[in-house]
């Protein structure tokens, strides 16, 4: 029972994690039909600003940290909107992939290139103590990588419905020419989303690099769960985001500690055909139609 | 400019092409303040497209719009807004996810503030009062914490409606209200919009097939073919002009 809740917590703290990532996947897709095959690689990059900034420059963490949202926000925000997605927008969603998949390829390789090929040790964030809870060990830094993800989604989603700009943000993402009719900036919006997901992505960076050490491969698993994550929560919807990667997160951790530890990987795969087969919308989300 | 004064609308010379066809080929008009303008034409007669045009969805080939005296070509449809002119569109507008009472204040509320009461002001942007007229005013008051979508179709297109009067407080373009709206609907929707131009002199520009519909609201129509103006006048003249017959049943 003991290691049951162990596993539970640990998984949730990953799972959490994918979360972040998955989150930022649905609200770029919701606001300009963008998949983002490079997410998993957005959220590796952000960890090597912040190496750049305490190892190669010599700063504290913490000026590495504003050093790191502030490269992020631009390069992973703006310019990733601005370069990369706004030409390609126009010609329809297959362009979108292949250039996110290609700059997704960019970016590890030049991490591989330019930085290390090696793991990275990153500093942690949170303490590294454990803590004894009915007799299970429970390690606070899962505790606050879970307590951070689900306050940062809670935050978001209290942005997304209760002010005026997070309403303009759903008007856009529901429907676009109505909500720019309507007087919504939709450039500004859907630019907010970008700005958003790569806050989002930074966050998920500096959490999971402590615990699986900053490497230039890391995006390929981590991008894979979390468009998994996206898909079992379902797309559309926020909160799905966010169950899909709590979900994952906790079989993940289960299967191999009771199943098999060399087909861990494969159960999020498992889960995602099921879904797929039985419920496509994901768990939580709903049905979309589609004029072809 | 003083010939101008009392026009909302004024287009000059509008031409649209799409590759070789002609969907929008000189047309000029005015709208006149409080007035209600009927837009009719066979399908593909480029009603839709001139509106686009005007509210700045597309931006046409060559000509000019003026709203209140301004020239607006080339600007976005948000910066529209921000002058008072909204639109409708054929399919139904409504955000379904959010209630009535949120859908109308979404559309009325880029008129009020700046950037930070946007970020941070109060979400309804002080407007509960004036969305919950705009709702009673439509009879839509027992529903005003629904879901939009939850709505029927009729219903929904009645938000519709107000959403636009809400956005569009100076000049409304309404796509085929009545398309799709059964008969009891129809009416109620026709004397809501007979109304309030009468009572609060709502000025609107309305594409409709539906004539009787048309006939009954508009005191002035234009009749679009093949991208052109061919007839304009009183719904009794329109009735009776051979060309616009001959238009529609392409005798």
């Amino acid at each position: 029972m003991a290691e049951f809740f162990q596993l539970l917590v640990s998984g949730l703290a990953t799972g959490s994690i994918y979360a972040l990532a998955a989150v930022g996947f649905t609200l770029l897709w919701q606001a300009s039909k963008v998949i983002n095959f490079a997410q998993g690689e957005f959220v590796m990059l952000p960890a090597f600003f912040i190496l750049i900034g305490t190892q190669v420059l010599g700063w504290n963490f913490i000026v590495a940290l504003l050093f790191a949202l502030i490269c992020t926000l631009v390069l992973l925000g703006y310019f990733f909107k601005r370069v990369i997605i706004d030409p390609m927008l126009p010609h329809g969603v297959l362009p979108i992939v292949i250039a996110t998949i290609a700059l997704g390829i960019v970016m590890r390789d030049s991490v591989k290139e330019f930085y290390s090929a090696e793991a990275q040790p990153f500093p942690a964030v949170f303490s590294e103590e454990t803590v004894s809870v009915f007799g299970a060990v429970i390690s606070v830094q899962d505790i606050a990588i879970l307590i951070t993800s689900l306050a940062a989604i809670t935050l978001l989603q209290v942005f997304l419905t209760r002010t005026r700009t997070g309403r303009c943000m759903q008007a856009t993402a529901q429907n676009r020419a109505v909500a720019e009719i309507l007087g919504v900036n939709v450039k500004r919006m859907i630019l907010y989303t970008f700005l958003i997901n790569a806050a989002l992505a930074l966050m998920a960076s500096v959490l999971i690099s402590p615990i699986y050490l900053a490497k230039f491969s890391n995006g390929q698993s981590i991008g894979l769960i979390a468009f998994i994550a996206a898909i079992v929560g379902g797309f559309n919807q926020v909160r799905g985001a966010l169950v899909g990667g709590l979900l994952i997160g906790v079989i993940d951790n289960l299967s191999a500690a009771y199943i098999s530890a060399e087909y861990r990987t494969a159960f999020p795969l498992i889960l995602l055909i099921i879904i797929i087969l039985v419920r496509p919308q994901g768990l939580l989300g709903t049905a979309e139609e589609r004029t072809v | 400019m003083n010939s101008a004064s009392g026009n909302v609308l004024r287009v000059r010379g509008i031409s649209k092409s799409f590759g070789g066809v002609h969907a929008v080929n000189d047309v000029s008009f005015d709208v006149q303040e409080g007035e209600v303008l009927g837009l009719i034409g066979p399908n593909g007669s480029g009603k839709s497209t001139l509106f686009d045009c005007i509210l700045g969805q597309l931006t046409p080939d060559t000509g000019e719009v003026y709203v209140g005296g301004e020239a607006v070509a080339g600007k976005r449809p948000c910066d529209l807004n921000k002058l008072g002119i909204a639109r409708t569109f054929q399919m139904l507008q409504v955000f379904p996810e959010m209630t009535v009472l949120e859908n109308i204040i979404l559309a009325g509320q880029e008129h009020h503030g700046g950037m930070l009461s946007r970020l941070f002001g109060k979400r309804d942007a002080g407007l509960t009062e004036e969305a919950d007229e705009m709702i009673a005013f439509f009879r839509l008051s027992h529903l005003r914490d629904q879901r939009a979508g939850s709505l029927s179709y009729g219903q929904q297109k009645l938000l519709d409606v107000a959403m636009a009067f809400m956005a569009g407080p100076r000049l409304v373009m309404l796509d085929e209200p009545a398309g799709g709206v059964n008969l009891t609907m129809l009416e109620s929707l026709k004397e809501h919009l007979k109304v309030f131009n009468e009572e609060r002199g709502a000025t609107f520009v309305v594409i409709e097939h539906n004539m009787e519909f048309v006939m009954a609201l508009c005191s002035r129509i234009l009749v679009l073919s093949n991208g052109a103006i061919i007839a304009e006048g009183t719904p009794e003249e329109i009735r009776n002009d051979p060309d616009v017959i001959e238009a529609y049943l392409g005798a």
